[in-house]
């Protein structure tokens, strides 16, 4: 059972010492309680406070990191099951596979292509984050081959050694000892020495079903594998095709989430290779939108991986923050030096109405977007964001004097009693007050025509 | 612990909605359970993809999207005939953007004239859209409604602005109804209510919750389409649990990441690819959230799409 | 329940105007009328006032203040107005109160004035950017900002924690949220923490016909939460507020309850 914050808080030391990083107990309890901080973080919790709060605060998907240093990737620690009731947290982990039947020129390209991978989207830097090492030559040799040119070529890029070969296993782990792998995997035949080389060399171990097993099979699994003192986890319940991929993996996710089901309470590995890549790139993208949390590729297209990473942005976008729109001065049209120039807030929806209006309106225009944190006008403008003299600052400061030769501004009807005041702070400006909804726009631009 | 499968029932049920006449009608819908989720209770139809066709020809299109078209796009028969027999389409949806008073300017006859012939010469469903112009569309979507008379299209889009003439021509010439709101699923509950309230057959309505290209506000479609989905399923809300419909192709073959020529962008990789890959991972993106009917248009993000449906059903 | 009378805004027309005209009798004919029909408290809401606000604070404070008993609510992001309001605020009717600090940093140097004035202060559990998704976010921030409150001298029977009312049209599933929130910040602390809420927030962007149901039934349901005050339109919530001091025991029954 999940504890309030309160309650959770009742278990604390109350000294308000500070060490977790949090001003006071009560604030770290309610942290606690949303499972957005580990009780690790508290050094003076008393061991039966632990053990009451061990369970209760362990998130429902176990969190995970692979790697180590800057390109490590957290996986896991999710909380809904729909992205509009609360923000994904953790976004899946894109893996390209990589056979041990391939030359080392072939796997040094392959390495290439990852290292490449990485495109800016909306001020963030996607990329593939992993390679997964795939013993598709059943040879020990050879897997240990790729192991040993990837962690020598490539030591900084994360790892999932896919082998059910013990020795294969033992061979890549220990060249990746302590840098946090996961070794894929454990089955029902060799589960416990997969166990112990994870354990050795500190490793993920994942988890796999046979096909036939299911999530059954998998659950019993994870149970055997942490009584022998593995807690971290990746699972793989054995579904290949589309449809059973949705099935395990909303089976899994609620299991974890409404019944806090431990034994499946880890983070998903998905195969979606495929000879039809476009089909593939469809199954990851099934994986992204539900639930997978490291999607195995069998290639990385530049085109691709543009739509892939594009989707998981999107998936794994907070729903709670207006989306926003870059601050600057967009054209309308073909804008000329004589072209009205409007002013609005950076509130997505806001700019998307608004520019449709004016180009509705046939008018080439400026229109000046102002970074208001993603809030509409009169949010704005009430919030303080949206004042007379943060619009002065910016019109000035947008260079827009140099495109224009009139000096005049209009402003939404909604903050119409700003009007005096930005004049006063913008000199030799004259301001103009627009209508108050985006939909009078045409209107308002025709009249103005005349 | 034994493992217990966490199965969801829910009270509520999609409408089936039947589209087209005679051996070609389809039906969509009818499912109890949110999309694809056969394993916890019934998905009797698959999703239906029609293929977007217009009125005139579309020299607004990307050149990739242009290209499969070029020698049947002059006319929207030879089009409609080349979707249905060559490409195998399931159902069209002609677009009559040629009526936008700042496109061709078509007249609401002249766009009859179109809709009589198209649908003449198919024997698949067919889906009627205006050129999302609210005044326009009311009259040209009469005329289209008249000239389809009894062939059990649907048509639209029928907003807040204009739902009463096109929902009264939809009644006259049994037709279904597409009500569109834009991305605010409390308003797309509205319109469908203020449209029940004419006295509309609820079961005759198809929701269009607005789409949105991939990397274009998404994930807005996305979560509306799930809500619905969920509004008429957990908590049996009979104003929403009609078939949705997602308008993909508009919206994905306008956004820079399906124009944009290799040349100019290295990083994005091959341009026809990248555009098909786009249209195609926005679909499924819309088929997962909850859409029953998708419009596209490149014939292979088509083909994807139904081959995934494959494996998902 | 504490009624912090809304109706002088300026975001209300007539009230704008008077502001800018520096007419005293529209806003002193409002402040009177909220005061006889059951507020409290009067909210000056002045916005953000970037020009003229030290002015314009002070004469909405003694404008009121020359006409009703009673404390005002100091409203708007303007530090330097709301302190050249402190200064002149008649504390004989009433400590005044701050609307309001956040989790946001902008934000805290209004806690400075409420420790320096010996003012309340309403904390409005946000944060920079982004809107809490749920009642434990809400809770979270609250900590905080209690936490914020004690450093800088504010007692925390001072503090007024908001857990921001949004819009019923577009975030419906919002208004459950608000209301277990309500419930939970009383247990951050004993004696249980002060909440106040923007109550007319829900129905914002409602047909106007609405907008007194959504406000009176929300009303309640807080009511029953423990709500401590609400920033509101006491003429159109006050046959709520007696009708839930009745069921609450809180005064005694007659049938004409309403008309006292």
């Amino acid at each position: 059972m999940a504890l309030t914050g309160v309650e959770i808080f009742k278990l604390l030391p109350k000294t308000n010492c500070k060490k977790c990083g949090f001003p006071t107990c009560l604030a770290f309890a309610m942290k606690l309680a949303q499972r957005q901080a580990s009780l690790d973080l508290c050094p003076d919790v008393s061991e039966e406070a632990r053990q009451k709060l061990g369970e209760a605060s362990a998130p429902p998907v176990r969190p995970i990191t692979l790697g180590t240093g800057e390109s490590a990737v957290k996986m896991g620690e999710e909380t809904v099951l729909f992205r509009h009731d609360k923000k994904f947290v953790n976004p899946c982990v894109f893996a390209l596979g990589i056979k041990d039947t391939l030359s080392s020129e072939e796997i040094e390209k392959k390495i290439d292509e990852v290292r490449n991978s990485v495109i800016d989207r909306v001020g963030q830097k996607l990329k593939i984050d992993a390679i997964a090492l795939l013993n598709d030559s059943g040879s020990p040799e050879k897997f240990g081959n790729l192991a040993k040119i990837l962690s020598e070529k490539a030591p900084e890029i994360p790892v999932i050694l896919c082998t059910t070969n013990l020795s294969a296993a033992e061979t890549s782990a220990k060249l990746y000892a302590d840098r946090k792998p996961v070794i894929y995997g454990a089955n029902s035949e060799n589960f416990e020495e997969m166990s112990k080389i994870a354990k050795n060399y500190r490793a993920t171990l994942g988890i796999a079903a046979s096909s036939s097993g299911g999530l059954n099979e998998l659950s019993e699994l994870t149970e055997k594998v942490k009584k022998l003192g593995i807690e971290d986890m990746v699972i793989d319940s054995g579904a290949r095709k589309a449809k059973e991929i949705l099935e395990h993996n909303t089976l899994i996710r609620r299991a974890a989430i409404k019944k806090n089901f431990k034994p499946l309470g880890y983070p998903i590995i998905t195969f979606a290779q495929r000879e039809d890549n476009l089909l593939e790139t469809l199954v990851a993208a099934l994986g992204i939108t539900k639930y997978s949390s490291i999607i195995v590729l069998s290639s990385i297209e530049r085109w691709k991986n543009l739509a892939l990473f594009t989707l998981r942005q999107n998936i794994y976008t907070d729903p709670q923050v207006p989306m926003q729109v870059e601050q600057k001065i967009y054209k309308i049209g073909e804008p000329t030096e004589e072209s009205p120039l409007l002013i609005t807030t950076n509130f997505s929806l806001t700019y998307f109405i608004v520019s449709g209006e004016v180009e509705n309106s046939k008018v080439a225009s400026y229109l000046a977007v102002m970074d208001c944190e993603g809030l509409s006008v009169l949010t704005a403008w009430a919030a303080g964001k949206f004042t007379a003299s943060k619009i002065a600052q910016f019109i000035k400061e947008s260079g827009i004097e140099g495109s224009i030769k009139h000096r005049e501004l209009i402003i939404p009807g909604y903050v119409a009693i700003l009007s005096g005041s930005i004049e006063d702070k913008l000199e030799g400006w004259k301001v103009t007050v627009g209508p108050r909804e985006a939909n009078g726009i045409p209107a308002f631009m025709k009249s103005r025509m005349k | 612990m034994a493992f217990i499968p966490p199965k969801e029932t829910y009270p509520g049920r999609v409408y089936s909605v039947s589209i087209g006449t005679g051996q070609k009608e389809i039906t969509v819908g009818g499912e109890n359970v949110l999309s694809f989720h056969s394993f916890e209770g019934t998905v009797p139809n698959r999703p239906l993809i029609a293929h977007e066709i217009q009125d005139v020809p579309p020299t607004d299109w990307p050149e990739s999207v242009q290209k499969p078209y070029i020698d049947v796009y002059a006319n929207p028969v030879s089009w409609a005939k080349y979707c249905q027999d060559v490409l195998n389409a399931k159902a069209i949806a002609l677009r009559l953007i040629g009526t936008h008073p700042d496109r061709e300017n078509r007249s609401a006859e002249e766009a009859a004239r179109t809709v009589k012939e198209v649908v003449d010469s198919i024997d698949i469903p067919l889906i009627i859209l205006g050129s999302n112009h609210t005044e326009k569309d009311s009259s040209v979507l009469i005329a289209a409604a008249e000239a389809s008379k009894d062939r059990n299209c649907i048509i639209g889009k029928a907003q807040e602005a204009n739902y009463k003439t096109i929902a009264a021509a939809a009644v006259a010439n049994n037709h279904k109804l597409i009500a569109m709101s834009e991305l605010d699923i409390n308003l797309s509950k509205q319109l469908n209510i203020l449209i029940t309230q004419m006295g509309f057959d609820k079961e005759k309505i198809i929701i269009d919750p607005m789409c949105s290209a991939l990397g274009y506000g998404l994930e807005y479609t996305y979560s509306v389409m799930e809500r619905i989905r969920l509004a008429g399923l957990a908590q049996n809300d009979p104003t929403m649990q009609q078939p949705i419909m997602g308008d993909v192709g508009m919206y994905v073959w306008k956004v820079k990441e399906t124009i944009a020529d290799e040349k100019d962008v290295p990083l994005w990789g091959n341009t026809e690819e990248r555009g098909i890959t786009w249209e195609a991972v926005t679909a499924i993106s819309m088929l997962i959230a909850g859409a029953e009917i998708l419009i596209m248009r490149h014939p292979k993000a088509i083909e994807a799409i139904e081959k995934m449906i494959d494996e998902l059903m | 329940m504490l009624i912090i009378g809304e109706k002088l805004s300026i975001i209300a027309k007539r009230v704008r105007e008077a502001m800018m005209k520096k007419d005293k009798g529209p806003i002193q004919d409002i402040a009177i009328f909220q005061w006889k029909s059951g507020a409290g408290m009067i909210d000056a809401n002045i916005g953000p006032a970037e020009d003229n606000g030290e002015e314009l604070m002070e004469w909405m404070i003694t404008t009121i203040q020359e006409v009703v008993k009673l404390p005002v609510c100091l409203d708007t992001t303007n530090y330097k107005a709301i302190e050249a309001g402190l200064k002149v605020h008649n504390n004989e009717w009433g400590r005044p109160l701050i609307n309001s600090t956040s989790n946001d940093p902008e934000r805290f140097p209004m806690l400075e004035l409420a420790a320096k004035y010996n003012s309340q202060i309403i904390g409005l559990t946000v944060g920079k950017g982004g809107l809490p998704a749920d009642a434990e976010e809400r809770a979270a921030i609250a900590a905080e900002i209690m936490a914020r409150a004690s450093e800088y001298g504010v007692p925390l029977e001072d503090l007024y924690l908001d857990p921001l009312v949004l819009q019923i049209s577009t975030s419906q599933d919002h208004a459950l949220k608000v209301i277990q929130a309500v419930k939970m910040f009383q247990e951050l602390n004993d004696p249980p923490m002060k909440t106040v809420v923007g109550l007319s927030n829900i129905s914002n962007g409602c047909p106007k016909e609405l907008r007194p149901i959504l406000n009176n039934h929300f009303l309640s349901l807080l009511a029953y939460e423990g709500l401590t005050a609400a920033i509101a339109d006491p003429h159109e919530i006050a046959p709520t507020v007696k009708t839930i001091d009745v069921i609450m025991g809180r005064t005694l029954y007659a049938h004409s309850y309403l008309e006292m």
